[in-house]
């Protein structure tokens, strides 16, 4: 007995022994691809965040965002080329019809419009887009029990929306929301006409009707996948999903029943030379297959674009000097590389604000001014961002058309220490006594913050100015905000659209904490102006009314406005058609790998070892 | 007569305490004395760092926040320890550093210690269900992986404000460096209070204990004037040999943002130049890392010569 038990595990470890000789002899060749198509094209992306979700309806960042966008299609997009950047129809046959009073907005939908097939449409097969998809869409953001961190897009703008989102809240499960109930403001005179009808004016729709979350849904896509629709993107977009393997990579591949959609003819003056162009008129996509590898760590995604395994990368902080020298060109080593780079200004602000509301502070504007000329916005570019960013005088990025070149004038706030000590004795006689220590609110604790904060404390202390750092996590700075009683607090904005409206809102007055007025900012000068503005379509008056309220806001200095951000974007020679958008989300559909210049690289890094 | 004359001819043999035989023995000792000699320096410079917070007298060379030289310089004869990022000395951020590491692992040492030390005794000589509550406590706290339980320690502590109106004391607010050794010091008191207990149960069968006991004396008075001195050996060991540890926990909280903010200190030292080390500045790094070696290697060399020194077991006959 004992002697065959022996003789069964000696088996079992001399067939284990051979299992394992196998793997290794043949593994390597078991779990690499198959043998690459000479037509498969593929573009290779990486990601450091998380993708959270492929429900449009419920995305809020701006991985998710990314991947999402190359599935799932608006009404209208961005021009690819054109800039300032244009809107132009998507899935609308055209721009909206505007009634007289701006209230009313009637869209043509594209007929013969096709979702990606999919096991939730019948026999697998995706059915034609109707404007009812819209609709649903919309009413599932409303709807109180999807509970969407999208609802801002619609809080208060159509017509019936909101008396359908408190209807929701009567209903016991999220099974009994009816969404047949009609909304006044949403209507489908027919399958292809989407009537939108508006509480009061808001041209800025247009731009929204652009964003993800407004997307259509199919509602048998969200009936059969449940809560299990943030991992099945259904789209009419010109890819779809193949794997998505959660923290490790997503494929997706070309969408065969893709509409016709070509390339642009039209772009700015140098897109023909820079040969962005050279695809004019041919059908999209441009690639079969993209690839998008999730990395947190800086130093891995660098590694594999200088691998070449990577098509397009950012410039990870450690990194900059490797690849950018000091006169912001590619390094030497990178051009040995045929690397090129890309650079383009965000649609950024970054301030260290002042809660209007504190005792000390907002009664003080030459403390606050005294605190904005201590600061040097040149030496912190330079410390902090690599001299990624642009110094900021007003709240307005300079990417917007109604950016102001002579904001650093108006506002009076340039780094000066000798005007700074000059504001601290003035400010010293209003408060009617020596100046109380001041409390800055940093959103994170990690080094990076302290490094900011030792450099702000020593601009401060030199002119005269004791401001002690606060550092603390996200939710707690946010609370702290939220509530009014963080004193001097560091934040920023990036513009969602390229209307500076999106940042005229931080200082309205009806928008103060908890709302996205941070700064309980309130003027009554500025609310007119903004309140004219608001509903006024893009053009030169509109510019200069926005022109005119950042004027009012940076004059009474509510905040030492800091940085303008620029990013650089490195890509290799193969990557073809490469625009940085700050707004636009599914591009990749434009963009082309030239295999032969690809396949050159490998030989090219051959040399370099 | 003669007799008493005998007597006083007989050579005294003087006694040598416990103590005083394991001092003789430590002095023996010469590397440990080195390395006495380096804590003391370290505890000097603390000790000088506070007098001068104190008395406000203004020494050029503990302004860690001056700016001496050029951002990113290189170790050099003006600075030899080179500059961090703002153009400060290396060396004075270094050299200040040590209050923070220093008070932390102190603070922390004394806190662990009183918790470790009466709960153990107590464990040790009640047993019973005292012994068993101790015990669950310490089973179940050292179940937790040790610098999650700090972390969560940390956290929780961070931003509140301890009342000690009851000791005379008044509020102190936990910020900073308060934090970090309150939470170093009620999350380490599992290992002394381990020994201590051990070493109680031990000592309570011996015939001094059954003497102090049949002469009536109370349970504290035999804990706290018996026991604890027969067993205050294990504490100065302990003491030494923890105070490395908690230096190196010091270091991992200001490099996960938890620790002292306002100041420098070795752990927070290390953060930074871990983004300086890709771009080639090396010398942050270096300086509070050696700064670290140093008085670790010197208290674990002397914590170890203190051990065979005192520790009973281990004289040599």
């Amino acid at each position: 007995m004992n002697g065959r038990v022996t003789l069964k595990i000696f088996f079992f470890f001399l067939l284990l022994i051979i299992i394992i000789f196998l793997v290794l002899l043949f593994g390597k060749k078991l779990n690499s691809p198959a043998k690459a198509d000479p037509n498969d094209t593929v573009l290779y992306s990486t990601h450091g965040a998380k993708v959270r979700g492929l429900d449009p309806g419920d995305i809020g960042d701006v991985t998710s965002s990314i991947i999402a966008s190359q599935m799932i299609e608006c009404l209208y997009q961005y021009h690819y080329l054109k800039r300032p950047y244009q809107i132009i129809p998507c899935l609308a046959e055209n721009m909206p019809t505007v009634s007289e009073d701006g209230l009313v907005y009637t869209i043509k939908i594209k007929k013969g419009v096709l979702f990606t097939d999919d096991k939730c449409f019948k026999d697998d097969k995706g059915r034609e887009l109707k404007a009812g998809d819209f609709v649903f869409a919309w009413k599932r953001i409303a709807d109180i029990k999807y509970i969407s961190k999208n609802w801002w897009i619609f809080d208060n703008k159509i017509t019936g929306l909101d008396e359908f989102r408190q209807y929701s809240k009567t209903c016991k499960t999220s099974a009994d929301v009816d969404y047949n109930t009609p909304v006044e403001g949403l209507q489908t005179p027919d399958d292809w006409t989407l009537v939108i009808k508006l509480r009061r004016p808001w041209p800025q729709i247009v731009y929204m009707l652009a964003h993800l979350p407004t997307a259509p849904m199919a509602k048998e896509a969200v009936d059969y996948y449940r809560k299990d629709i943030i991992n099945h993107p259904v789209g009419t977009g010109p890819y779809k999903l193949n794997r998505w393997h959660k923290g490790s990579y997503i494929e997706m591949v070309k969408n065969p029943t893709f509409r016709d959609e070509f390339y642009p003819s039209e772009g700015e003056a140098n897109d023909a030379t820079n040969g962005i162009l050279a695809d004019a008129g041919k059908k999209l996509p441009l690639t079969n297959r993209l690839v998008t590898v999730l990395i947190q760590e800086d130093p891995p995604q660098w590694f594999l674009f200088l691998q070449g395994k990577i098509d397009v990368s950012g410039i990870p902080k450690d990194n900059f000097s490797e690849a950018i020298d000091l006169r912001r060109q590619l390094t030497p080593e990178m051009r040995a590389r045929n690397i090129k780079l890309l650079t383009f200004r965000d649609p950024s602000t970054y301030w260290f604000g002042f809660n209007m509301e504190d005792e000390v502070l907002g009664k003080n504007l030459p403390l606050r001014m005294a605190l904005s000329c201590a600061v040097d916005r040149d030496k912190y570019v330079e410390l902090f961002t690599n001299n990624r960013s642009e110094a900021a005088y007003g709240f307005i990025p300079p990417l917007m058309s109604c950016y102001n070149a002579n904001i650093k004038n108006i506002s009076q706030t340039s780094y000066n220490v000798q005007k700074a000590r000059k504001l601290v004795k003035e400010a010293e006689q209003i408060y009617g006594s020596k100046l109380p220590r001041l409390v800055l609110s940093m959103p994170g604790t990690d080094i990076v913050f302290r490094q900011q904060g030792d450099f702000l404390k020593r601009c401060f202390s030199d002119a005269g100015l004791d401001v002690e750092m606060d550092y603390m996590d996200w939710p707690t700075f946010q609370n702290k905000i939220k509530t009014k009683s963080a004193q001097i607090f560091a934040l920023g904005w990036v513009g969602d659209i390229p209307d500076a409206e999106n940042f005229l809102q931080l200082f309205y007055s009806k928008n103060v904490s908890p709302g996205s007025n941070n700064f309980n900012y309130s003027n009554p000068e500025f609310d007119q102006i903004y309140e004219k503005a608001y509903v006024m379509s893009d053009g030169a008056e509109r510019d200069a009314l926005y022109k005119k309220a950042e004027e009012v806001v940076v004059k009474d200095c509510p905040a030492i406005f800091l940085t303008h951000g620029v990013a650089f974007i490195l890509t290799h020679d193969w990557a073809m058609n490469i625009k940085p958008n700050a707004f636009a989300y599914g591009t990749s559909k434009y963009r082309r790998v030239d295999e032969a210049k690809k396949a050159a690289y490998k030989e090219l890094l051959r040399k370099l070892k | 007569m003669n007799k008493a004359k005998e007597k006083n001819n007989v050579p005294k043999i003087k006694g040598r305490s416990y103590w005083a035989d394991s001092l003789r023995q430590l002095r023996k000792h010469k590397l440990a004395m080195y390395s006495l000699g380096i804590i003391v320096v370290y505890i000097l410079v603390v000790m000088f760092i506070y007098l001068a917070n104190w008395t406000k007298i203004d020494v050029p060379f503990l302004d860690w926040n001056q700016q001496v030289g050029k951002e990113y310089e290189r170790p050099n004869k003006q600075n030899i320890l080179g500059t961090d990022f703002l153009g400060r000395s290396v060396l004075r951020k270094t050299i200040y550093g040590a209050r923070v590491s220093l008070t932390v692992a102190f603070w922390a040492s004394i806190i662990s210690m009183s918790i470790g030390v009466p709960l153990g005794a107590a464990a040790g000589y009640f047993r019973g269900f005292i012994d068993d509550i101790v015990v669950w406590l310490y089973t179940t706290l050292s179940s937790i992986p040790y610098i999650l339980l700090i972390l969560a320690f940390a956290l929780v502590l961070r931003g509140k404000t301890l009342s000690l109106h009851w000791l005379g004391l008044g509020t102190i607010s936990l910020s900073g460096i308060s934090t970090v050794y309150l939470a170093i010091g009620l999350t380490s008191w599992v290992g002394i209070c381990r020994l201590i207990r051990g070493e109680v149960m031990k000592h309570k069968e011996r015939d001094y204990i059954l003497a102090a006991q049949s002469y009536g004396c109370g349970s504290s008075r035999i804990i706290f004037r018996h026991l604890i001195p027969n067993v205050f050996h294990l504490i100065i060991i302990s003491f030494s040999l923890q105070f490395v540890g908690f230096i190196q926990a010091e270091v991992i909280l200001s490099f996960l943002g938890l620790g002292e903010k306002n100041s420098p200190s070795w752990g927070a030292m290390i953060d930074a130049a871990r983004l300086d080390l890709p771009k080639g500045y090396w010398w942050e790094m270096t300086a509070a890392t050696a700064a670290i070696f140093i008085i670790s290697l010197a208290l674990n060399i002397f914590g170890d010569a203190l051990r065979d020194s005192l520790d009973p077991k281990l004289k040599v006959q």
